[in-house]
């Protein structure tokens, strides 16, 4: 415990990461630095220790921490009071830290043996999970402990151990605190719903310090867009990846936790276990020991995190790992000292010990970098902790031992709080040497150690420690009871004080390049966007030109300039100054307008469905794209440029759709196409009414019910917009602050629906439901876009035709499921040939790089012109997604989304040679086949790198497949119920 | 346990019956929502003369004719050299002549509507159980088979599913009344999963078990499988067991080759592992399934003498940074490493989409096989790799005429479109619920209705 005034002199006091002062004194009072310096004068009644040989540094501060603060159990919440506030049990905002602590000594103990003094702990339980406190890690009550209350609010995407179904995706977090963050600003203006201690704490969360946890770097991309609506710069807990996504990350100015872990080797000498191990893992365990210095590098504000380990002694090797890889030393420390008070406002106190600070200190036998490094003490807050004794003299070297009869060999190895010794007599080798049990207690010593031959015969000996540690003596007994005297003495030069190293850590291997995304395929420099001619091609230019054959097209900026015969640069860029221009001879090719998918699940990260309520309309895709997908690859080479991005089928009213335009390497939001028209997912028939799958208790179960629920949404959306309606049409001065309509996302998005902004893509089957959401729409005022799958649309064409929809099917699935018995192949044909806007989709990632291959089944079963086929998966979605003025055809003015096909598209033999997206080549199958042997190459000299490093010790794990969960209609929650068949669709 | 005719037998029969039965060809059935009629025994002799003859060993024939006679071929040549008289030609100048095509392991008439329990028996409860038979839960009037033949296929190994032995499939001709009629070859494998190599990972939210544990669990599984076969070589080495044990009856022919082990295998170590498994074990043919990995073991399946059913070409790679064309590219690399392969489309939506077997052809033939050998592998080398070579599979003189018209490439989606089928000479009714909804509605929508 602390002593009101202690003076610590001698020593190599280094109050931050950069001062050094040799034989300088820190002063204590009361557990706060007074003073520190040379000339500094001990007051009477100080107690004086002399710290020669050993250095004080600032304590380290945990900035991420959950220590006595568990999450809570399932029966924990089920007894737990709701009281007035927001239903959600995900939404915990009102937890303080303070009121919650229950002291975790054995875990402070742990942090303080690494020299943590302060840790910034919260409950990691929920999406949004109260505020946390700065709790010191000493022993004291608590009250006393806590330095700081309500540090920071705390968000994950993570709902804990919330008994609510809502949310059960990613998506679905993302929409709940959108609207918990609306209904507490909109509470606090109006003050209609202040009693509400969960809204009230978020609406007063919004203007302070927040925190969110992102697994990795998109979810840390989802947090800045999440919070950017609300005006909130976020500190954002990250995964260790950051350096995959830096330019983007480094934009969104959020200051980061990085975690101060390393990810294991894998296992890999088996050639074919290394093959499970992806591409992904492989140079994610190469590049992430460099993730800190290159954050560093780019200016972005940091701060280390334990959170995660389970060994915490080993931070400080990956620390050194990240140093070797580029860290600034200073860095590396001030990211556990001074950056993280800073980040967190606790500068004033915390971080350094400049006079004023609170006695937060470490005291090492050399720089905490050392790979030798012995952490001796730990205070907090003038509070001593000592861990290894440094007035305990240094016993580790080699002894002769003198045991009267005989001279052995003593060897001790380790540190002084876990010595490890051996003896042999002085004539064997090193490899006869038996293992000797040696105790310390102060200066006393107590050694025993049988023979090899003989386990019986032990030798006992006690005695004492002088001369710092160089001498030892005392009596012993022999096998057989008979004392004796000993003595053993250190060899010169052997004690580790003598050694003459500076450890060091194995230097880095250089690291590969950093690739976009960080998967197989992903490109290293980013693909241009090039002003280029195709020469003689076969147009496929669904205009009313045809297909065109020996025609050229020119592409610049993006954007198709011209097509016909024999074009002339000349008249094509009539000014001084041309473009460089790519020439592509397309002889024997076919160029075409890119391929739409209007139905498809690819790259969308942790749950496809909201499925824990029939009315999800809340919901976006757009916050949940994961840009890293090989998917998106897989379908470039397919020839696939733009895809809607649907939610599932598991609800009446699904989410809203993502439009994207494939292009690979960026980020989530540089694909979504940001002037598009809204769209939103509605589902219908055996998946809404969950037939194939739960108890088949959630409402509806049956088709009338579904109606029903439409009927009743959308009364509820035209109450709400009415009411808006009325505020928005009221003079400002003329309204009642207090009667401000609440902002419902759900309602808004029916809402929109209502007024023709927002477009349905209906998942259907069957004749009775396809005419009763007619009914539905026509009732309300509005057109159903499009109904997708709509396998039996051919027994409602006419109707279709009549009302105006679109059909989006597939060429010829059928009988998975009861709803589906009756689907034809001829479907696509027969809605075609009745004058309906007719697609062939995929809802299917495999399906989906072949839609080429699927489109030519339509001329097979109803036999449809080739061309109008072709316009089935190009033209025809783009106008359902009304993209139509932009894509869907070669012409002029539109957007450069091009494929050059090796033959006509709509043949089996139709390879994609290349495919553009706004003018810019993201595939090419000749730089296909040289990422093919980069990956090789890439994987060999890390597998490499692998083998070294466990052969250097490192601890690694087994190779495991990772199947790429691949989202269906109907799959539920984050990762979906494992259902093999497909009875999704 | 069923007494069934050999498979000599059930031939001899049908011969008996293709002498007396009076062939009646029919005609497209205009009725709606009708089965088609399986068609009678082969009449009158027919010649199909004028095509382009798809032999299915790689040979073609330009201007070829195939002529056949109570169900047996015994004309194969150009249409200029036919010699014999027939009672009917059919002139299919123009037009692609191929043996009838081959699905091996396809879980066909086992499961109606997959996601009506009640409508699908291609699994049963239990992990080892050899003596299960798919064709007693052959759907013979399934609406599914007649759009399958539609497409040309018109024979199929029918296939059971399950873990660890799945039961014993037969091979079916796609037009018959009832199941043992449909019944070409019975009984001819044993199906059987090897227990996976890698798990599947967890997901950092959720780690899964423990390494440590699957490995148990996958030993242990193993295990299982070598005390059940070492049972079942010691009981086939009995001639009349003390108790008889059905199960052990099922395995029998496993070892004197009555029967061949069809073993669903994708990774280089499961398929090593599962080669030298039943080599170990006595098993006297092996084939593997799925071979996604067939490849990179080829010299070990060369020397055992062990054929692929290669897994659904149109399927994602294995691995996230597999070639992105690598499955289509597997019948190419197997060609090239002299391994004998046919093509499977075992999966989701495995039964209705068996129909689309002849791309998956189609597909091999634009990843680097010849467009001869990619329908070989639909045609002779399935026959081969089924055993069923012998008496069909190809256009040869004395096998059965099972075979196909198409107006175009059977294996492009824009060409194929079956004008005639014959299974044993028999006509096939090239109708299906699909064609007869098309009908029905097209009439609909021209009749203004």
């Amino acid at each position: 415990m602390a002593t009101p005034v202690v003076v610590l002199t001698n020593a190599t006091l280094h109050t931050d990461a950069r001062s050094t002062l040799l034989r300088a004194t820190l002063l204590i009072r009361d557990g706060v630095v007074a003073a520190a310096g040379m000339n500094v004068a001990i007051p009477a009644g100080a107690q004086v220790r002399d710290m020669h040989g050993l250095h004080i540094w600032p304590a380290l501060i945990e900035p991420y921490s959950d220590l006595g603060l568990p999450a809570s159990t399932t029966d924990e919440r089920k007894a737990e009071v709701k009281g007035a506030r927001q239903g959600n049990a995900a939404l915990r905002a009102e937890a303080r830290a303070q009121a919650l602590m229950k002291p975790d000594a054995e875990r402070a103990a742990k942090l303080r043996e690494q020299g943590f003094a302060l840790a910034i702990t919260h409950r990691m339980d929920g999406i949004a999970r109260g505020t946390s406190c700065a709790l010191l890690l000493n022993d004291r009550p608590v009250d006393e402990r806590v330095a700081r209350t309500d540090v920071a609010a705390h968000f994950s995407f993570n709902k804990g151990s919330s008994p609510d179904a809502y949310p059960s995706s990613q998506m679905g977090a993302i929409a709940l605190l959108r609207q918990a963050l609306l209904d507490a600003q909109w509470s606090a203006r109006t003050k209609v719903h202040d009693h509400d201690v969960t809204l009230a704490a978020l609406a007063q969360q919004l203007s302070g310090r927040l925190v969110v946890e992102g697994a990795d770097r998109n979810e840390l991309l989802r947090w800045s867009v999440l919070l950017r609506e609300f005006g909130v710069t976020p500190i954002a807990k990250g995964g260790g990846d950051e350096y995959a996504r830096l330019k983007a990350i480094k934009s969104t100015a959020m200051p980061l936790l990085l975690p101060l872990r390393l990810p294991e080797a894998y296992d890999v000498e088996d050639p074919y276990d290394a093959q499970e191990v992806t591409f992904a893992r492989l140079k994610h365990w190469e590049l992430a020991p460099y993730n800190a210095h290159r954050v560093d590098t780019a200016g972005i504000a940091f701060a280390f995190t334990t959170h995660g380990r389970t060994d915490l002694k080993g931070l400080w090797k990956d620390l050194r790992r990240m140093v070797a890889c580029g860290l600034d030393t200073a860095r590396a420390l001030e990211a556990m000292t001074t950056d993280a008070a800073r980040l967190f406002g606790l500068d004033d106190r915390h971080g350094t010990l400049a006079p004023g600070m609170s006695a937060d200190l470490i005291v090492t036998s050399s720089h905490p970098l050392d790979e030798h490094n012995i952490i001796h003490e730990t205070w907090v807050a003038g509070d001593r902790y000592v861990h290894v004794d440094p007035d305990l003299a240094e016993l580790a070297g080699t002894y002769d031992l003198n045991l009267g009869d005989a001279i052995w060999k003593l060897t001790v190895k380790g540190v002084p709080a876990k010595l490890e010794s051996t003896v042999r007599r002085a004539s064997e080798a090193d490899s006869l040497a038996v293992k000797v049990k040696l105790e310390r207690q102060g200066p006393l010593v107590t050694l025993s150690f049988s023979l090899k031959d003989d386990a019986n015969a032990i030798t006992r000996l006690s005695g004492t420690v002088h001369a710092g540690g160089g001498v030892w003596d005392g009596q012993g007994q022999r096998p057989g009871g008979q004392w004796f005297p000993w003595s053993a003495i250190r060899e010169a030069g052997s004690s580790s004080k003598d050694r003459n190293d500076t450890a060091r850590t194995a230097p880095p291997n250089s690291a590969g390049p950093v690739h976009h995304p960080l998967v197989g395929f992903g490109w290293t420099s980013a693909p241009q966007q090039l002003t280029t001619i195709f020469r003689n091609a076969t147009v496929w230019t669904n205009t009313d030109k045809g297909i065109l054959r020996n025609t050229d097209v020119c592409i610049h900026q993006g954007r198709v300039v011209a097509l016909g015969q024999g074009l002339q640069v000349e008249e094509l860029f009539p000014g001084k100054v041309r473009p460089a221009i790519t020439e592509i001879d397309a002889t024997g090719r076919h160029l075409t307008s890119g391929i739409v998918d209007e139905h498809s699940h690819i790259a969308i990260s942790r749950g496809v469905n909201e499925g824990s309520m029939s009315i999800s309309s809340q919901v976006r895709i757009g916050d949940v794209v994961n840009p890293d997908d090989i998917n998106i690859y897989r379908n470039l080479a397919g020839g696939v440029t733009t895809v809607q991005l649907l939610h599932g089928s598991a609800n009446p009213i699904g989410g809203q759709s993502a439009l994207i335009k494939l292009r690979w390497g960026q980020p989530a939001d540089s694909m979504l196409i940001r002037s598009a028209h809204g769209h939103i997912k509605f589902a219908l028939g055996e998946n809404v009414k969950q037939s194939n799958w739960g108890p088949g208790s959630r409402f509806p179960r049956s088709r009338m019910g579904v109606e029903q629920q439409f009927y009743d949404a959308f009364h509820r959306a035209k109450d709400y917009d009415s009411t808006w309606r009325l505020w928005n049409g009221a003079k400002p001065k003329t309204r009642n602050a207090s009667e401000e309509p609440r902002r419902d996302l759900q309602l808004e998005a029916l809402a929109e629906i209502l007024r023709s902004e927002r477009s349905i893509s209906c998942h259907s089957y069957v004749q009775s439901e396809i005419d009763m959401l007619m009914h539905v729409a026509d009732s309300m005022g509005f057109t159903v876009n499009t109904f997708t799958h709509i396998l039996e649309g051919y027994k409602m064409a006419a109707k279709m035709k009549e009302h105006g929809v679109s059909a989006s099917t597939f060429s010829d699935w059928w009988a998975y499921k009861f709803e589906v018995y009756d689907a034809i192949p001829y479907n696509a044909a027969l809605l075609h040939a009745a004058g309906v806007n007719t697609g062939i989709n995929s809802d299917d990632a495999e399906m989906s790089r072949r839609l080429n291959q699927e489109a030519a089944k339509a001329i097979k079963y109803g036999g449809v012109a080739p061309e109008e086929a072709w316009k089935m998966v190009t033209l025809n979605p783009a106008r359902m997604l009304k993209l139509d003025h932009r894509i869907g055809s070669v012409e002029p003015g539109k957007d450069a989304d091009l494929v050059l096909w090796s033959a006509d598209p709509l043949s089996i033999a139709a390879k994609v040679e290349r495919t553009y997206v706004d003018g810019i080549c993201y595939f090419d199958r000749t730089s296909d086949g040289q990422q093919r042997a980069i990956i090789a190459s890439e994987r060999d000299r890390i597998v490499r790198a692998m083998m070294a490093a466990k052969a250097d010790g490192a601890p690694t794990r087994k190779a495991r497949r990772e199947r790429q969960h691949l989202w269906h209609c109907d799959d539920i929650g984050e990762e979906g119920h494992q259902h093999e068949e497909h009875d999704d669709h | 346990m069923i007494t069934r005719p050999t498979y000599s037998q059930l031939l001899s029969h049908r011969v008996m019956r293709f002498v007396f039965a009076i062939g009646v060809i029919a005609c497209a059935n205009i009725a709606h929502a009708q089965h088609p009629t399986p068609a009678p025994p082969q009449h009158r002799s027919i010649l199909i003369t004028g095509g382009t003859v798809h032999v299915g060993d790689g040979r073609t024939i330009d201007e070829g004719a195939v002529g056949f006679r109570a169900g047996r071929i015994d004309y194969v040549g150009y249409a200029y050299g036919v010699k014999a008289v027939y009672d009917t030609t059919i002139d299919v100048r123009g037009q692609q002549v191929y043996p009838g095509l081959i699905a091996a392991d396809a879980a066909l008439g086992l499961k109606e509507i997959e996601a009506v329990r009640a409508s699908v028996d291609d699994v049963d409860v239990g992990e080892l159980e050899p003596e299960l038979r798919t064709m007693v839960a052959y759907k013979a009037d399934s609406r599914i088979i007649p759009t399958v033949r539609t497409n040309g296929v018109l024979m199929a190994q029918v296939a059971p599913r399950g873990l660890l032995i799945s039961g014993t499939s037969s091979i079916m001709q796609l037009d018959a009344w009832d199941w043992e009629q449909a019944v070409f070859k019975a009984d001819d494998a044993v199906h059987m999963t090897w227990p996976a190599a890698y798990q599947r990972g967890g997901w950092w939210a959720e780690p899964g078990e423990t390494d440590k544990e699957k490995k148990d669990a996958r030993n242990t599984r193993i295990d299982q499988l070598r005390a059940f076969f070492q049972h079942a070589k010691a009981y086939a080495q009995l001639g009349t067991p003390l108790q008889r044990d059905l199960r052990m009856e099922a395995m029998r022919g496993l070892f004197n080759g009555d029967k061949a082990l069809f073993v669903n295998a994708d990774a280089a170590k499961e398929i090593s592992e599962a080669v030298l498994f039943a080599k170990e074990m006595g098993v006297a043919r092996t084939v593997i399934v799925g071979g996604y990995d067939a490849w990179r073991v080829a010299d070990l399946l060369r020397d055992n003498r062990v054929d692929v059913v290669l897994r659904r070409l149109h399927s994602l790679p294995l691995r996230p940074e597999d070639d992105i064309d690598l499955p289509y590219r597997l019948p190419a690399l197997l060609k090239e490493r002299g391994i004998r392969f046919c093509l499977g489309y075992s999966g989701d939506m495995e039964a209705m989409g068996v129909r689309n077997l002849p791309f998956l052809a189609g597909t091999a033939a634009a990843y680097g096989l010849s467009a001869e050998d990619a329908l070989r592998s639909i045609t002779l080398d399935a026959a081969a790799i089924l055993g069923i070579d012998g008496i069909t599979g190809s256009l040869a003189v004395g096998k059965q005429a099972t075979l196909i018209v198409s107006k175009g490439d059977v294996l492009d989606m824009r060409s194929n479109g079956l004008t005639h089928a014959f299974i044993a000479g028999r006509r096939i009714v090239l109708d299906d619920h699909h064609q007869q909804q098309y009908r029905l509605y097209k009439g609909r929508m021209e009749g203004g209705q």
